[in-house]
């Protein structure tokens, strides 16, 4: 459908609308309007995806110059996929004249197409196995050797060529493109995807990619430098934001990383006796442009690009590398000296948490080595093996981390903090000592975001409340909204589950979580669910640990066996290739109807990003209150921060973490209005009302104040009352005064309504 | 067949203590004389009143043989034995005397003038006692059946070939249906095996079946080619097994140390607890072919804010960190992900499970097959882009899908609709019985004279009195139900079931039993035509006879029932009397012809 909002007309790839949808626009393009950032909650299930990308496009197509082009930031890569897909078929439904190429954008492990470096097993191994192919030095090196005695990258060479007379030969026909898509084509046209979908970005308008992409200074830093400044940026599925910022400038050292960094160390300093003997001119080549002032080579070769600098751009000192570390030898003795400094601060047996100010000042003291030098770490370290020319670069990812933490920590002196761990405290009998550098600024790595481009869009289904993120990302949002969700029928229906069948009360909490009659209690609810609920069941608990503990006891308990007479059982591992494949069985076994239930964790990967829609999940069970761990340094010292800057209680950001978690786990069952799903939150923390409170509004509204303090078979009870309503046929469109679906006439008339308003 | 002597205990019931004599059985017949001559208990049973023999499991308190009549008479007569030994040489004899016995009786009522044919039947009936088996089942499941077996096939109009000819369709739909599904693997984890402590000694007890075994070798790919490998060259079935279970033991007591050294010391045990590598494989292959919308191995490969020792430390990363172990740690939760995927693809094996070889090898064929079907790659390419793109839809905003679906097939298009209106008829009878006005019925005026007095009359008194008197209330109802049901009758909704009920039950009984035996009995006459050999025709002569029999039958119930139903019988009873007199008229028709042409062909041959 097409309709107008103000002067806009917008594309819709369908042919009714959800009025929230709708709302949503409208305010959307205030913002854009108004080229200011802003600030958008809506349900999940009411299509804020397609809202998105069918409002952007549209506005671009109607302000043609300056070309808007839109970054879209996903979480994880399949959620880029699913934005893809939806992106083609708002494709399919915009005029064709006005066609624009869109396309996906992640690592060499996920567009390769070489057989030779798709075969390594890890992301680091197929970057360094490219680069072994691509490096400048390495063609150089093959253009001169008969061909054949140094291997390249066919793809790569041929991209080379295409590319060499003019961007326009290799511009993709406009078009939407998966990450498959750009692999096929690669294969077909004999083309690295890759550095295709590198250039491409450019010239691209859409260009869908995830978050680190703009986060993360290391990758931001060779992939988005040149994106200009009209670009409308957003970040879906944005709840966890914060998280992943200051997550972007956390570093973490640990007994073997120095013990790597040292075998690093020796091996550099073995090529630098060798080039010495050799080819002395290429270290003073590089100590004179060291002296000029040019840290890196000038224009670096596309393929020769690794990892960029962590800090910040706007942070990054524009000033020669100082004198000390501008010889080789010299670089190499500071590294040593600082990871021999390191080595003995990770010998304490207590806990330690330092400023990074005292840290730099006792690095001084001790090693010798000033926050300047430190600062230029990365820099100078990127410089040398440029010149060393190390293609295997997943050989030194050692002690690159040690010069990432060493240029964080000689540039941020606010917003970070050094904590020094001899033991994990739930295994203290275990020496692991790590020193971490932690962030509790997440405004720090999102700033550079926010004054860049003109529009930044921050979208999810759960950002409530909605005045802590403006705080927490130190922005001003133009629009700052959350949105209802208009329901035909009550196709949700969460539950707080307070007591289990023998009217004991269950709960997560630490003094609670190993009674083993809340363990049953909690296998009871499920036995009783499973035989019930039909087609899926999605089951999330509040760490790892807790789930493998949980499981075996319900095994030791014979619950499982009964469970699996109902429903297979799939559970999410630490091993991502075993859990993807537990995902994809799961789903078959929902399609044949034979019905499963996937244990999940709340923080993990698959409550990240995996729908579980319609017969996916019918029922999503919430095994208590997932918090933080809550005696972590690291969360104390963020705590310790948020309460001394945004005078933020310790108790209020635990709870308002710990229930977005939770909402955005049982978010995942609905899609749209005709799904419908049960959450049941079963603790009897949910009871409360402070815990309660936090939760997003769409599921506040469905909670009624029966169902805030039931036992397993009153939840039973409901569950089959409910699984019988929504069995019913019903009116889609919603009847009476409030439509929950609007056609192509209702907007008209919607509109004609505001015209005579005015 | 010799005659067999045997001691034994009679007995009318299981508890009894018997009656000690001896069995003599000969094929006629048995015998059982009583030890104490003075007991009335002596029996001189013919087996042709045997319908059938169950005996006692060899092992169990008594060695049982219980020889049962006809199922209606009830009863039997059980013998015990002193030993098992005895007992079976008994069963086996009255097995085959039954048997024979079974057979002879169908040839016997094979009237058939060349005696190759029934021997051959003999054969062929004796060659399946499974089928045998089978169709004595299908008789006492259904008594329908076989009152009609009883009738015509003992009576001797039908034979037991004849019988069951129309009734293929019954027999091969229950062999296709046992041959056909195919049960998949038990939902529960049965590799998942618990060992048995007897919690004295320190001995642990593992009990593997067949079952088991095959599941071990469909989740458990290492073992299975560990099985291929060393059973039996390396060692015996035994062996490989007890070091199986050996291995599961130490995983299951989780004692890490002690299963790394055991495995350094025996190689083949060391197989059970390393790391699957077959499956890492398969994992990866399939990892390829996986939805894109939910590959997070992708996402893995893309995250760089988790570079090694960067980010924030996640829950439970340091787990995995330090698993480079080479006796790997197998959890709970890989074992139930491998074992729901088992249970999901099913079992595509067709042999019997038993002997753990051929098991172990179809298993292997199996698989070989299942790596050639998944090279054709493109097709499930492309389906899977349709899904995702299907699943990306939101389907309310949008006109539905015309999904492919398949029309509801009613079989007896009249039986259901019937069926449905005389349902909603009933529910409205239930409720609306008390409002419907009775406009047609005898009483209108009446009931309208007799309301008006009533009006009248509370206008006299006012409304303390009740409104309707109970005697006119009473009436009205009645008159209500009667009309009720006879429109039910009128409107001819299910006349014969309404009919019917009427009726006595006896009548009811005997018209319905008389009419399942003529269309029994008509189904073969049709079926009989034409008339091309000599067998077929002594058929229909008996199949003419039978229904002459039932036409008779028929008439005389017709005139003995009482009065008032004789109309309503005599409707139901004359189809059934008008499809017998078509079956006649066309036997004499084909008589004459057959004369006829009896009568001309020795003219024409004579040439």
């Amino acid at each position: 459908m097409k309709f107008l909002i103000d002067d806009v007309t917008v594309y819709f790839p369908y042919d009714y609308i959800y009025p929230e949808q709708y709302e949503y626009m409208v305010e959307l393009k205030r913002a854009l309007d108004a080229r200011g950032h802003c600030l958008l909650e809506m349900p999940t299930g009411t299509g804020k995806t397609v809202a998105l990308l069918s409002l952007i496009s549209s506005y671009a197509l109607a302000r043609p110059s300056p070309p808007l082009k839109l970054l879209y930031c996903t979480r994880t890569v399949h959620e880029m996929e699913k934005t893809l897909a939806e992106l083609r078929l708002l494709h399919s439904h915009l005029p064709p004249t006005h066609r624009s190429l869109a396309l996906g954008l992640s690592s060499r492990k996920n567009l390769c197409v070489n057989p030779i470096a798709l075969s390594s097993a890890s992301r680091d191994s197929v970057d360094s196995a490219c680069r072994r192919l691509t490096a400048s030095w390495v063609r150089a090196a093959a253009a001169e050797q008969p061909p054949g005695a140094v291997p390249t990258c066919p793809f790569f060479e041929a991209y080379d060529r295409a590319a060499s007379s003019g961007p326009d030969a290799v511009l993709l026909p406009p078009g939407v493109y998966t990450l498959g898509d750009l692999r096929a084509l690669g294969r077909e046209k004999g083309w690295c995807p890759y550095f295709l979908a590198r250039q491409m970005i450019r010239y691209a308008n859409v260009v869908v990619y995830s978050y680190q992409y703009l986060l993360d200074p290391k990758v931001a830093g060779i992939i988005s430098r040149e994106m200009q400044r009209e670009c409308v940026v957003v970040f879906d599925e944005a709840h966890n934001i914060d998280n992943v910022c200051i997550e972007a400038l956390s570093v973490s050292v640990r007994r073997q990383t120095l013990d790597g960094a040292t075998r690093n160390l020796h091996r550099m300093a073995q090529e630098i006796d060798r080039f010495k003997a050799t080819d002395a001119s290429r270290l003073r080549a590089e100590y004179n442009r060291l002296v000029e002032g040019l840290a890196q080579r000038g224009n670096l070769a596309l393929t020769d690009a690794w990892l960029a600098n962590p800090a910040l751009p706007d942070d990054i000192l524009k000033e020669a590398v100082p004198g000390n570390i501008r010889r080789a030898e010299h670089f190499l003795s500071v590294l040593r000296r600082l990871v021999q400094y390191l080595k003995g601060r990770l010998q304490t047996e207590n806990v330690e948490t330092e400023r990074p100010v005292d840290f730099v000042a006792s690095v001084s003291s001790q090693a010798g080595i000033d926050q300047k030098m430190l600062r230029f770490c990365y820099d100078r370290l990127h410089s040398l093996m440029l010149t060393l020319e190390i293609t295997d670069t997943d050989e030194f990812l050692h002690i690159q981390t040690i010069c990432d933490f060493a240029t964080l920590v000689g540039t941020y002196m606010q917003g970070f903090s050094i904590i020094i761990e001899p033991f994990d405290e739930r295994m203290p009998h275990i020496p692991d000592p790590v020193l971490q550098l932690s962030c509790h600024d997440a405004s720090l790595a999102i700033k550079p975001v926010f004054d860049r481009f003109q529009s930044v869009i921050i979208t999810s289904g759960t950002l409530s409340p909605i005045d802590l993120y403006p705080r927490l990302l130190n922005f001003n949002p133009v629009i700052s909204r959350s949105f209802t969700m208009s329901l035909t029928r009550d196709c949700i229906c969460p539950m707080v589950l307070t007591r289990g069948s023998d009217q004991l009360p269950v709960s997560t909490k630490f003094d609670m979580r190993s009674d083993p009659g809340v363990v049953r209690n909690y296998g009871r609810l499920l036995l009783e669910m499973v035989a019930a609920v039909p087609d899926g069941i999605v089951c999330f608990f509040v760490s790892y640990s807790y789930m493998d503990g949980i499981v075996n006891s319900w095994n030791e308990m014979g619950i499982l066996q009964d469970v699996m007479q109902h429903k297979l059982v799939f559970i999410e591992t630490q091993d991502v290739v075993e859990t993807t494949l537990a995902l994809d069985n799961y789903r078959r076994a929902c399609d044949c109807g034979r019905g499963a239930v996937f244990f999940s964790v709340a923080r993990g990967k698959v409550a990240e990003g995996i729908d579980f829609d319609r017969h996916y999940g019918r029922l999503v069970i919430m095994f208590g209150v997932p918090f933080q761990y809550t005696l972590s340094r690291i969360l104390i010292a963020r705590l310790e921060y948020l309460r001394n800057t945004f005078q933020i209680k310790e108790g209020d950001f635990l709870t308002f973490d710990a229930l977005r978690q939770a909402a955005q786990c049982v978010g995942r069952v609905i899609r749209s209005k005709a799904d419908y799903g049960m959450m049941i939150f079963a603790d009897k923390r949910y009871s409360r009302h402070d815990k309660r409170s936090k939760l997003p509004g769409w599921i506040l509204s469905h909670l009624r104040d029966a169902h805030l303090n039931l036992s397993t078979d009153m939840a039973l009870h409901i569950a089959r009352e409910f699984l019988r309503r929504m069995a019913q046929p019903y009116d889609k469109a919603g009847t009476g005064g409030r439509k929950t679906l609007l056609s192509q006439e209702d907007l008209e008339k919607m509109g004609e309504g505001v015209m005579d308003m005015f | 067949m010799a005659v067999i002597n045997m001691a034994a205990k009679y007995k009318t019931m299981v508890k009894e203590p018997g009656i000690p004599g001896v069995l003599k059985m000969s094929e006629e017949k048995f015998i059982f004389i009583p030890n104490d001559p003075r007991s009335a208990m002596k029996l001189n049973v013919d087996f042709r009143s045997i319908k059938g023999h169950k005996f006692s499991k060899d092992g169990s308190k008594q060695a049982l043989l219980n020889l049962t009549q006809d199922s209606e008479k009830g009863g039997g007569y059980i013998f015990e034995f002193d030993n098992f030994s005895n007992r079976n040489v008994c069963r086996d004899f009255v097995g085959k005397v039954l048997g024979k016995f079974q057979a002879l009786m169908s040839s016997k009522q094979n009237e058939q003038p060349v005696p190759e044919k029934p021997a051959a039947a003999i054969h062929g009936e004796q060659l399946s006692t499974t089928e045998m088996e089978h169709r004595m089942k299908l008789l006492r499941e259904d008594s329908e059946l076989q009152k009609l077996h009883k009738q015509f096939v003992i009576g001797g109009v039908l034979t037991e070939s004849e019988f069951w000819a129309t009734r293929k369709s019954l027999l091969d739909d229950d062999a296709q249906r046992t041959s056909k599904q195919q049960a998949g693997f038990k939902s529960a984890m049965l590799a998942d095996v618990r060992p048995l402590t007897d919690g004295r000694t320190n001995k642990v007890t593992f009990s593997l079946t067949p079952e088991i075994i095959h599941q071990i070798f469909a989740e458990k790919p290492a073992v299975h080619r560990a099985f291929l490998n060393f059973v039996p060259s390396k060692m015996t079935e035994k062996d490989f097994w007890t070091k199986y279970c050996r291995a599961e033991y130490l995983h299951r007591t989780k004692n890490s140390v002690a299963a790394a050294a055991e495995a350094a010391n025996d190689e083949e045990l060391a197989v059970f607890l390393k790391n699957d590598d077959i499956l890492a494989n398969e994992a990866r292959r399939k990892i390829r072919r996986v939805d894109p919308t939910l590959d997070m191995e992708a996402d893995l490969g893309d995250d760089y804010i988790h570079l090694p020792d960067h980010g924030l430390p996640q829950d439970g990363s340091k787990e995995t960190a330090d698993a480079e172990n080479d006796i790997a740690r197998r959890t709970l939760s890989q074992d139930l992900n491998r074992h729901a995927a088992v249970v999901l693809e099913g079992r595509a094996l067709d042999v019997e499970l038993g002997d753990t070889r051929t098991v172990a090898e179809a298993l292997a064929r199996s698989k070989r097959a299942v790596s050639f079907a998944e090279t054709s790659d493109e097709k499930t390419n492309q389906e899977r882009l349709k899904r995702v793109s299907r699943m990306t839809e939101i389907e309310d905003l949008q006109a539905p899908y015309s999904l492919p679906y398949a029309p509801l097939c009613i079989k007896d298009p009249r039986e259901y609709f019937d069926l449905q209106q005389a349902n909603a008829l009933k529910a409205f009878g239930d409720t609306d019985a008390g409002t419907k006005p009775i406009d047609c019925s005898l009483s209108t005026e009446e009931a309208y004279v007799h309301l008006m007095e009533q009006i009248s009359e509370m206008k006299v008194r006012g409304l303390n009195n009740p409104v309707v008197q109970p005697e006119a209330a009473l009436k009205v109802l009645n008159g209500l139900n009667q009309y009720l049901s006879s429109t039910k009758y009128h409107l001819g909704k299910n006349p014969q079931e309404s009919v019917l009920d009427r009726l006595p039950n006896r009548t009811k009984d005997e018209l319905m039993h008389h009419w399942t035996s003529i269309q029994e009995l008509l189904r073969h006459f049709w079926s009989s035509y034409p008339i091309t050999t000599a067998y077929l025709y002594n058929k229909v002569l008996r199949l003419k006879d039978a229904m002459a029999q039932i036409y008779h039958k028929l008439q005389e119930t017709k005139e003995s029932v009482q009065s008032d139903f004789r109309h309503q019988v005599s409707r139901l009873v004359q189809p059934m009397l008008q499809a017998l007199d078509a079956a006649f008229a066309h036997y004499d028709t084909e008589q004459q012809k057959r004369y006829n042409k009896s009568g001309n062909k020795p003219n024409g041959f004579v040439q």
